[in-house]
């Protein structure tokens, strides 16, 4: 069972950006089933972490609710990042996510990147924005991304098929990609350090057996 | 002074009260710094730590010259730092700096080394804050060979080497000063410090406590696999933050503008959640008697415990109050309850004393 997890930007309620969010995990479930490879997803609603994500940006001490958050992240086959497009970029909260985000979480996990907008003037807030920081956070990002005007919304503009198409091309990358290999950096931290103090030089290296203080 | 020791450390920043908006002069930080460490030997406390900061809006960049004169004015009290900076400062000046201090306290110190978190800081000594972590093996273990070898011949990546070099003073007593290593997030510190059977400290404060409870036991099971005793006798200290008055309602009241306004998590989370999520207890003596017996649940049987009081611009008058608290209602308490049920298996805290007379067995 391959698990999806969704994030979603959006800040009203009802809320554009889930709508798209929730197209895209529907055409994407159904693709996968397709390949007899079944998934589950599950939504993380931004605006609803947006004090927890700042408390956590300010302190450097996640919630409870946020950490549980993170898990559900870093344990996730593939992600569905969807944002509102803001002054020619993701919006703030979306990007201050992923700025709390542990490193490594999104290493080497497939995303397929989305956004919404008022016109479709800014649709390339997906290959300016969005694509290059999932790149820079080691996600591997799929080739087509959906960006969505509110016209979309209400006139046969083809989003639907935009959506199947980068539905198909996630698809395939989440099963050419195989299970995920989740880092640790925590363990590869202490690994590091290990291999550190054994290379130490001789003369520099001291018994480890001698008795602690 | 069997079994834990008890303390303060302090980061020495000058900030504003923001109940009054003024701060205090460079002076009168210093000043306060050495007062409050007098008021902690008086009232009983076993450990005075404090920082080292090399920017605004800090003051002690020279902590072996403070902790000296506070040698001067003490008997008892065991001086230490949270934390010396391994990666920026010359290790032979950490070894020649508490060397003299450890005799001229008669072998009240031990160090706590850091890698320190203040990216500039790294350039303004010349190093790189990228190489940071070999940096911090190469200077410890440089730092080691100072305190224990007559004649010191080496050669390193990062510093000047050495060739026919002598540390003097040597060591009070041929014992170097006790070594902790202190960590906020990094396990790396946490398999420094076990690799060479040393002390590590777990700031705690600023982390939930299950990441505090993953990096001890991390220590405790590498500091077993290196072969320095059971995981259990591994020499543990942890923060603790704490702001009490008798009735908790008012030091809720009182300390809140500090907490809202302090430079760390100020204007973030609320005082509740931040209590919540971390070790903070603000309430009464009992409250933090119980707060603090409660970390042995998740880091086992610990040696020393150092607590947060002087930040945020607190007046050194409710600082020396809060002393007072520490000193009559809370650490007797502390003392007694963590002793029962402290496995015999369990070391004390260490002490030059100690130490000396583990040499001799």
């Amino acid at each position: 069972m391959t698990t999806l997890v969704v994030v979603s930007g959006g800040i009203r309620e009802p809320s554009s950006t889930r709508l798209l969010a929730d197209q895209i995990a529907a055409a994407v479930r159904t693709e996968l089933a397709r390949a007899n490879s079944p998934a589950t997803s599950s939504v993380i609603e931004l605006r609803q972490l947006g004090r927890a994500i700042m408390d956590a940006m300010l302190s450097g001490v996640p919630s409870t609710e946020l950490e549980a958050v993170f898990q559900q992240l870093s344990e996730a086959d593939g992600l569905i990042a969807v944002t509102p497009a803001f002054n020619a970029s993701f919006s703030g909260l979306f990007k201050l996510f992923f700025d709390v985000l542990p490193e490594e979480t999104l290493s080497e996990m497939p995303v397929l990147i989305a956004a919404t907008g008022g016109t479709e003037r800014h649709s390339l807030v997906l290959e300016h924005a969005l694509r290059p920081m999932f790149s820079y956070l080691h996600a591997v990002v799929s080739p087509t991304g959906v960006y969505a005007a509110t016209a979309d919304f209400g006139s046969p503009t083809g989003l639907t098929q935009r959506i199947n198409q980068a539905a198909d091309d996630f698809s395939r990358l989440l099963q050419a990609c195989g299970t995920r290999r989740r880092r640790d950096v925590f363990t590869e931290e202490i690994s590091e350090m290990t291999r550190l103090l054994s290379s130490t030089k001789p003369g520099d290296a001291y018994d480890p057996s001698e008795p602690a203080g | 002074m069997s079994g834990m020791q008890f303390g303060i450390f302090t980061v020495g920043d000058v900030t504003n009260d923001p109940t009054t908006g003024t701060a205090p002069s460079e002076a009168e930080r210093i000043k306060a710094s050495v007062c409050i460490a007098l008021k902690a030997e008086e009232v009983g406390l076993d450990v005075f730590a404090t920082g080292e900061h090399h920017n605004p809006p800090f003051v002690p960049s020279s902590p072996t010259t403070l902790l000296g004169y506070i040698a001067a004015r003490t008997r008892r009290l065991i001086l230490s730092t949270a934390t010396t900076l391994i990666t920026t400062n010359d290790p032979v000046k950490i070894a020649e700096d508490f060397s003299v201090l450890q005799h001229l306290s008669e072998g009240r110190v031990d160090v706590m080394l850091g890698r320190g978190n203040t990216g500039p800081v790294y350039p303004w000594f010349g190093q790189d804050i990228r190489a940071a972590v070999p940096l911090t093996v190469e200077h410890y273990t440089l730092l080691r060979r100072l305190w224990r070898e007559e004649v010191v011949d080496w050669e390193g990546q990062y510093r000047t080497a050495l060739h026919g070099f002598t540390l003097v003073p040597r060591p009070l007593d041929g014992i170097p000063p006790f070594v902790w290593h202190g960590s906020i997030r990094t396990p790396e510190i946490a398999e420094l410090a076990a690799y060479f059977g040393d002390g590590f400290f777990a700031n705690h404060i600023f982390w939930p406590s299950s990441h505090t409870q993953r990096l001890v036991q991390l220590y405790r099971q590498r500091f077993e696999h290196y072969g320095h005793g059971s995981a259990d006798q591994a020499i543990v200290g942890l923060g603790g933050q704490v702001f009490m008055r008798r009735n908790s309602q008012d030091a809720v009241r009182e300390f809140r503008p500090y907490f809202d306004h302090a430079p760390v998590y100020g204007n973030g989370p609320s005082m509740e959640e931040f209590t919540s999520q971390t070790p903070l207890t603000v309430g009464s003596p009992q409250q933090v008697i119980d707060r603090t017996l409660g970390f042995r649940e998740y880091a086992g049987d610990y040696q020393r415990q150092l607590f947060l009081i002087d930040h945020a611009g607190l007046p050194v008058k409710t600082v020396l109050e809060q002393l007072d608290l520490l000193g009559e209602e809370v650490v007797p308490v502390l003392r007694k309850e963590f002793q029962i049920g402290r496995p015999a298996q369990v070391p004390d805290a260490p002490t030059h004393e100690s130490l000396v007379a583990g040499q001799q067995q």
